[in-house]
């Protein structure tokens, strides 16, 4: 399958490999693959599709059930991760394993064994060095786990690149980054590449992908469906390898229909929170899709976590279905709220709980008799019901939600507020790490639940998904609310500009009350 | 993708040593005390006697053994239990003889709550780490009791708290046979209610092993049916913990907010309310135990109860507790209870030097660790372990997650 043009000796030779995992999915079924050296070699699929488990494989961080890999021309028998950086592979995971309690410095030269000494002055020097050559500053002193999510994604990165690797594997390193990081990373990418090094590059980003990779292999349900050099395909053909049988699904939606709007649901009035953000006002009605599109930094994680009750030092008024601003989550979920979290690992799901008992969680009083005895049938038909409604790929709904791919596992975090009775959600990059298919699947279910009278409020980098899906969208910058555009009437050039702080709205935040479209 | 036939059915995973580890245990021990003893010539390790001596010997340990596991469980830790219950027991006996009993229960049990209190409001409002909120709290209280007893060890006249923890109390026959069959039933109803009969009646082993359980002794021992009153007291919380840690929201939430606090909160979960009351509930049943504990002999000493905790914590861990929090079942945490107590009467019986008796009882603690955690899933412990040399994501638990 794999064409091999020039004879260039493949760096990277995976031959047949099988991964069945120990609750029995049969997550890769007969893989090959050949990188060569001094290439970006793209790996995509839909979620689920096994690149997460190839990328721990070649990394050592799984073994294989069959097949071998050859690593410049000899098999490999490596078992951990350590070995494998030695020979020079060094990964950067979809899950950042980071130590959040140590600095920037400490987690970037984590493990190195170079000398028994901590030489604190040289190894800042090569931070500062390494910070330099990739472009992106980042001061060594700071805590891992006071750093944005973006920010961290960029440190994992520096650590696999501060060993010199000779092959670079990269699991979805853009599904946290603004543009403006992504744009860093790319370039970096490239000239490490031109430099020699070799990448493995995963990413539900097709225009990246097509931008930056020489090679591509698609991934379907374990098996490769499609290996051909970049430059031979397009972004068509990518999808119908990627989501195969649901390309049905995936058709360009209608532009959103007129619909009325309900009254105003939620109210926000001078809105701060410390140096975060503020302060903000703007409303939104019931039926409205309203986009927050805002760089890193621009304050909108902490603008939804407010909106939730879950910021306890913001000021400001905010009406909520009539009533004041929640005092905490628990209160906003009985105001109807609902947030999709962005970091989902550590604020979305519970890894060792089933997929069903995490789907009920916020709504197990509704599904428990006398409001006290949880009904697991209820709670099991519920799931069900989950997945089929957005494709969750798994083998059950008692799969351990920490065992579901990257992707699914976000649907699964959607889909516990979406048989409640919330009215009012708040989404934090709701489709980060989903496949195209299943991103326009949740793009639907979001104009579903607008049509039925919903208002959703969605915080994304992807500002081409925001003018697509919303009817308003809100431009924060460095925390102030800076524009209020009808989204039929702008486009991302301009989304992009003003929240970059170049556009024509420059340096003029809009007033008190952000004009209601 | 999928691969049926290496799916683990429900049934593999109840009688895994990792769920069942406990039990099997817990009867490996007593086959081995029972067949020395009968081998070295001396009466029947499991007379009725020596159960019914075992038992009352636990239900104190084991009563705080149910509770430490509803806080281990909500993700924090309590080693103030054994000071508590000491300063309950002292409160008791001081106010018993001028204020009757009423009052001075109520005020043991007062203190109880206030120390759980303040264990909660600095854990869960001002942010200490539990261990460290605990461990003063485990000093100061024990200083509270010696400042009170004043280095002396003092008797009640009223005999009340000593009649009742020192009372009996049988189980009609009839009852047990009732309870026992009731048992079986429900085990019969639920897998016959599921669909997959056969399965779900492997999985639900405890059920109807506890139901065979009764009847056994119903028939044959009914001699066991009458027990201490502590013993009924900790057979009934016990109870009453399994089923509102499985059959409730509060359950649930409980567990939930042990496993992801940030994730329950975000949820809508009421994670300070939950955790501080599993610190407050505590603090309550310490205060009952020392009650009970005073009431055995009528009389206090300031060294009541010393170094009790690592015993209650040593059998919640037997049990296959987690200490990062989200996982554990009361009743196994009961079960390591029996066991540390097996074990040392076993000693006694069989004669061999007390020595050995702390060098034995450790040595099965960090074994029953170390098998659980080998046992728990392989796949993401090993790719955890992996990860973690170059960069450890969250700490490696010891123990392992046993669910809920
Ligand atoms: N540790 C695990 N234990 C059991 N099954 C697993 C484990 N990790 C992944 N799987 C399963 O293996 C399959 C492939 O998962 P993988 O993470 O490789 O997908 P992916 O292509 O990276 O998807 P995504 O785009 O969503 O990240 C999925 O069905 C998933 O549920
Ligand atoms: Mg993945």
């Amino acid at each position: 399958m794999s064409s091999d043009p020039g004879g260039i000796p493949p760096i990277l030779d995976v031959r047949d490999v099988h991964k069945v995992y120990r609750t029995g999915t049969h997550a890769l079924r007969g893989v090959s693959m050949r990188v060569r050296p001094g290439t970006v070699h793209g790996l995509i699929g839909a979620n689920g599709a096994g690149k997460s488990t190839l990328i721990k494989i070649l990394s050592g961080a799984q073994t294989v059930s069959d097949g071998e890999i050859a690593w410049r021309g000899s098999v490999t028998e490596w078992t951990s991760p350590s070995q494998a950086l030695a020979d020079g592979l060094a990964a950067v995971y979809q899950h950042m394993p980071l130590v959040p309690s140590l600095s920037v410095l400490d987690n970037v030269f984590l493990g190195h064994t170079g000398s028994l000494r901590w030489d604190r002055a040289r190894r800042t020097r090569e931070l500062a060095e390494l910070c330099d050559r990739v472009g992106y500053p980042l001061d060594g002193d700071d805590l891992v786990g006071d750093l944005s999510i973006g920010a961290r994604q960029m440190v994992a990165i520096l650590q696999a690149l501060a060993r010199g690797p000779a092959l670079v594997l990269l699991d979805e390193p853009t599904a946290a980054l603004s543009p403006s990081e992504r744009e860093i990373l790319f370039a970096s990418v490239r000239r490490l590449r031109d430099t020699g090094t070799t990448f493995i590059y995963v990413s539900h980003f097709l225009d990246e992908v097509l931008d930056l990779t020489d090679h591509l292999t698609v991934l379907r349900d374990g098996l490769v469906v499609l290996d051909a050099p970049t430059a031979s395909t397009d972004e068509a053909a990518l999808i119908t390898a990627i989501v195969g049988s649901r390309l049905a699904a995936f058709e360009a939606e209608a532009p959103v229909a007129a619909r009325s709007l309900g009254e105003v649901v939620l109210a926000v009035e001078d809105l701060a929170s410390g140096t975060a953000f503020g302060p903000l006002s703007f409303d939104v009605r019931a039926g409205e899709v309203v986009g927050v599109a805002g760089l890193l930094g621009s304050g909108r994680t902490e603008l939804l976590q407010a909106l939730y009750g879950a910021d306890r030092a913001a000021t400001g008024s905010v009406t909520v279905n009539g009533r004041g601003r929640p005092r905490g989550p628990q209160q906003a979920v009985r105001r109807g709220m609902a947030l999709v979290p962005e970091d989902r690992a550590r604020q979305g799901f519970l890894a060792d709980w089933e997929i069903w008992r995490n789907i009920s969680l916020p709504d197990l009083p509704r599904l428990s008799w006398r409001r006290m005895f949880p009904h697991a049938a209820r709670e099991r038909e519920q799931a069900r019901q989950a997945v089929d409604d957005l494709g969750i790929k798994t083998q059950t709904i008692d799969s351990k939600v920490g065992d579901l791919s990257g992707g699914n596992a976000q649907k699964v975090v959607f889909a516990k507020w979406l048989y409640g009775n919330a009215s009012i959600f708040l989404l934090d990059e709701p489709t980060a790490g989903v496949d195209v298919g299943a991103k326009s699947d949740i793009l639907h279910l979001i104009r579903r639940l607008a049509a039925r009278g919903a208002a959703v409020l969605i915080v994304t980098s992807e500002f081409e998904e925001l003018i697509g899906s919303c009817d308003r969208i809100l431009v924060l910058r460095r925390g102030a609310l800076v524009a209020d555009l009808a989204s039929a009437e702008t486009d991302v050039h301009e989304v992009t500009a003003i929240a970059s702080g170049f556009g024509s709205h420059g340096d003029h935040p809009l007033g008190r009350k952000a004009a209601v479209s | 993708m999928t691969n049926p036939a290496a799916k683990a059915p429900a049934w593999r995973k109840a009688l895994a040593p990792r769920a069942a580890g406990v039990v099997y245990a817990f009867i490996a021990l007593l086959a081995v005390l029972t067949i020395t003893s009968s081998a070295q010539g001396r009466p029947s390790y499991l007379s009725s006697v020596n159960l019914s001596n075992i038992l009352e010997q636990s239900a104190l340990i084991g009563i705080l053994a149910i509770f430490m596991t509803v806080v281990l469980i909500s993700g924090n830790f309590d080693l103030s239990v054994a000071s508590t219950a000491a300063l309950a027991g002292t409160v008791a006996l001081k106010l018993i003889d001028g204020n009757g009993t009423f009052v001075a229960v109520l005020a043991a049990i007062a203190c109880g709550a206030l120390v759980g209190l303040v264990n909660a409001l600095l854990v869960q409002k001002v942010g200490v780490n539990a261990f460290i909120v605990t461990l003063g709290t485990l000093t100061a209280v024990r200083g509270v009791v010696q400042a009170i007893l004043d280095g002396k060890s003092i008797t009640a006249h009223n005999t009340a708290l000593l009649d009742f923890s020192t009372g009996r109390w049988e189980l009609p026959v009839a009852v047990a046979l009732v309870i026992g069959v009731a048992l079986i039933a429900l085990a019969v109803v639920l897998a016959v209610r599921s669909g997959a009969v056969r399965e779900k009646l492997v999985a639900a082993w405890p059920l109807w092993l506890a139901g065979l359980l009764v009847l056994a002794i119903a028939g044959f021992r009914p001699n066991l049916l009458d027990q201490a009153v502590p013993v009924w007291i900790m057979i009934g919380l016990a109870l009453v913990a399994s089923l509102v840690l499985r059959f409730t929201v509060i359950g649930r939430n409980l567990y939930a907010v042990g496993g992801n606090a940030e994730a329950a909160r975000l949820s809508g979960i009421n994670v300070d309310r939950y955790k501080m009351g599993a610190f407050v509930l505590n603090g309550v049943l310490a205060a009952v135990v020392g009650v009970l504990y005073a009431g055995r002999f009528n009389s206090v000493d300031p060294t009541v109860l010393t170094g009790g905790e690592l015993t209650v914590i040593a059998a919640a861990v037997l049990g296959g507790t987690s200490l990062f929090g989200g996982s554990g079942v009361v009743v196994k945490s009961v079960i390591g209870t029996l066991i540390l107590f097996t074990l040392s009467n076993g000693f006694n019986v069989l004669n061999i030097g007390s020595n050995y008796q702390n060098v034995v009882q450790g040595t099965v603690l960090v074994a029953a660790a170390s098998l659980y955690t080998a046992t728990s899933q392989r796949d993401r412990a090993l790719f955890r372990k992996r990860v973690a040399r170059k960069a450890p994501a969250e700490p490696a638990p010891v123990l392992t997650k046993t669910g809920a």
